[in-house]
């Protein structure tokens, strides 16, 4: 149905990004955490919307943008995220020495960018809305700015991600120089006419899932991803390590589940993404074993998670592959939520020593990174295992045997670097005094919010999944 | 003509082969006196190039982003009468969006040439 | 009138110069110049097909590019100064801070 009901959601976001500008300039106060504040509001107002146009089918500009309930489901998984992600930079801001207001207005920015992407079928539409995301995370990846480990992340990130946009684009090209469109069923319907693939065709396919590659951190494409996660502000890495990479994976789901029916050579595009799932969960786990630095870790945790993603894509089930987003969204913000807490004025401890003995010190803080560690590894009480089962079972059913037991194999191995951050926690002495600034009551919303989440998925996860079924009977190939 | 092009072939290649060879196989020594610009023997006085203040820098991001998007005014004034007011009012929409950037970087103090 | 092939392979050349470089060079200015010349790459390829099909969608896709790497070159270039002011050098293989 065409209606401008559709363009709500983003023109709140827009709305409220330069109102957050206006205000930061215009009203010169230290404390910028009201500017929080109307974020968020206007972040619900947002997420009402989405809510509102559930099953309705909105769309505008001649169905570039298209509202079906596949995007709004990541759309409000993306809203959830970014609302987390501000209440955990509030105090983190003015302990850390990046009091900008400028943070806010960017983190929409970026917000709006994910959710043009989610919401369209048309792949310049999607770059446009990728730039968007990626020109507010470069800039957010910076922004502490006297921080010389800040800047380099930024301009890491930087860097690779316009190479890989640049990659995204001359594969656009080509891909319409063979079907003379960019709209993703227009390019499929063109692939069902042709017997086999032309290399134009071939290429032009190829070098765009490079460049979403590049932004879902799969290996060998995912070399940026520690530097920029170690670098960043931590508030941020949690943003990074959830938004990119879902609208990459809904991107992919758009683009890659009408071509496995119908082309003729998609057993090549098959087959390489087969080995980039195993090398991205096999290596993502083992570079992981050897790190010291938590948030380094947990990138290449992010990377291995990237891969078991991967395999649902392959096995093609998108329910298994929305519900471990909704998992992950939960168990990763709580881990960097429960890593945040452990800071004080222009301090972070982040490496692995500082952790010994914090599970007696801060028994809260411990129990919950523990629960969120579990749930990271798997095991069963929490959403992480069902989310795990899910996906793997989904990819037996496909057949896909030899895949998931190299996934099993490496989850196992993930167990051992996620369980030593607990054993340090609670069976090692501390070495040096660690003390932190408790007066932070959003962040502890936000652990407490995380644990409900992580829990009530892997206890009763019904409601979740009758909403998942909703959504992914309603894709939209258009 | 063919052989015209032979003779630039090979001697193309040849060119091209010595600089690679020459590349491989000379020997690398290098010390900081070497490496210094060369000003008639005596050694230079100060950097070769001097950085431009940190102001004229931030003008030329500002002229290049805010210039460059008047870019999609002029495929607008090309279909204005095909679309309409559904053209002005999204037209506008857009500028308004460039003149809260602009009010952002005039209230920054990005304009301020002295401080 | 040129074959639409030729400007295919012209940009096909361009852009797998622009990326062979951006691993070659270690100049962090001259890897981003490598991107921008991917990016035109890419342009001239989306003109030239557009050209061929006589369709004007490959045109606005052009202005399109061109914007946003005028976005990405104002982003970019401010983030190439603020290195530049910490470290004072802008070659790639100073940003080493962190390893592992």
């Amino acid at each position: 149905m065409n209606s401008l009901n559709a363009m709500f959601p983003l023109l709140t976001l827009i709305v409220g990004a330069l109102l957050v500008l206006i205000l930061e300039v215009s009203i010169k106060r230290e404390n910028k955490t009201y500017l929080a504040f109307i974020s968020i509001i206007f972040l619900m107002i947002c997420g009402f919307f989405c809510v509102q146009s559930w099953g309705k089918d909105f769309s505008y500009f001649n169905n570039h943008l298209y509202l079906d309930n596949f995007a709004l489901f990541f759309s409000i998984v993306l809203i959830i995220t970014t609302i987390l992600v501000t209440l955990i930079s509030m105090k983190y801001l003015s302990l850390q020495n990046t009091n900008v207001g400028e943070y806010y207005a960017l983190l929409l920015l970026a917000l709006s960018g994910m959710l043009i992407m989610v919401s369209s079928s048309d792949l310049i539409v999607i770059f446009l809305g990728l730039e968007v995301l990626s020109m507010s995370s470069y800039t957010l990846a910076g922004l502490k700015r006297d921080d010389q480990k800040s800047s380099e992340a930024a301009l890491k990130y930087f860097l690779l991600g316009s190479f890989a946009s640049a990659f995204l684009v001359y594969g656009l090209a080509l891909l319409y120089g063979v079907s003379n469109s960019t709209s993703i069923a227009v390019i499929i319907d063109h692939f069902k006419t042709e017997s086999s693939l032309s290399f134009m065709a071939f290429a032009g396919l190829g070098l765009v899932i490079v460049g979403f590659g590049f932004k879902i951190a799969v290996v060998p494409f995912h070399m940026w991803t520690p530097d920029v996660y170690q670098g960043a502000p931590t508030p941020i890495t949690a943003f990074f390590s959830i938004g990119p990479k879902a609208v990459g994976f809904a991107v992919l789901v758009r683009l890659l589940y009408p071509f496995w029916h119908v082309a003729y050579d998609s057993e090549v595009i098959f087959s390489l993404l087969w080995i980039i799932s195993a090398l991205t969960m096999i290596i993502g786990n083992l570079i992981a074993l050897r790190q010291t630095n938590i948030k380094r870790m947990l990138a290449y945790s992010s990377i291995a998670h990237a891969g078991y993603l991967m395999v649902a894509i392959l096995s093609q089930d998108t329910s298994s592959l929305m519900f471990y987003f909704v998992v992950y969204l939960f168990m990763n913000i709580g881990a960097f939520a429960a890593v945040i807490a452990l800071g004080k004025k222009d301090k972070e401890y982040l490496e692995l020593d500082d952790y010994a003995g914090i599970g007696f010190k801060y028994p809260w803080i411990g129990a919950t990174f523990a629960v969120f560690l579990f749930s990271l590894a798997g095991f069963p009480p929490t959403g992480g295992f069902l989310a795990k089962f899910y996906v793997f079972s989904a990819a037996v059913r496909e057949g896909l045997v030899s895949l998931v037991i190299i996934g099993v194999l490496a989850s196992l191995v993930s167990v051992y670097y996620y369980l030593r951050i607990i054993v340090y926690m609670y069976m090692r002495e501390p070495t040096h005094e660690v003390d932190i600034n408790l007066e932070n009551p959003a962040l502890f919303l936000v652990l407490f919010l995380c644990l409900y989440g992580v829990l009530q998925l892997g206890i009763f996860p019904g409601n979740i999944l009758l909403i998942i079924k909703q959504a992914v009977s309603s894709i939209a190939f258009l | 003509m063919i052989e015209l092009f032979l003779v630039f072939l090979v001697f193309g290649f040849v060119g091209a082969l010595m600089v690679v060879v020459n590349k491989i196989l000379g020997p690398r020594k290098t010390n900081p006196t070497k490496e210094m610009p060369y000003e008639c023997g005596s050694p230079p006085l100060q950097e070769g190039i001097n950085p431009f203040p940190i102001k004229y820098y931030l003008v030329a991001f500002l002229f290049l982003l805010f210039d460059i998007e008047v870019v999609f005014l002029f495929p607008w004034a090309l279909v204005f009468k095909e679309v309409g007011m559904t053209g002005v009012i999204l037209m506008f929409a857009y500028i308004f969006i460039l003149l809260m950037g602009f009010i952002y970087a005039w209230k920054k103090g990005a304009f301020q040439w002295e401080k | 009138m040129v074959p639409t092939s030729y400007f295919i392979i012209l940009s096909a050349i361009l852009f797998v110069l622009g990326a062979f470089a951006f691993f070659v060079k270690r100049d962090l200015i001259t890897q981003f110049l490598c991107i921008e010349v991917m990016l035109s790459a890419a342009n001239l390829a989306f003109i030239a097909f557009a050209k061929s099909a006589s369709s004007l969608d490959g045109q606005i896709i052009v202005i399109f590019i061109i914007t946003v790497a005028a976005a990405e070159a104002a982003v970019g270039l401010a983030i190439i100064l603020l290195v530049y002011r910490q470290k004072k050098t802008i070659k790639s293989e100073d940003m080493n801070l962190m390893k592992g």
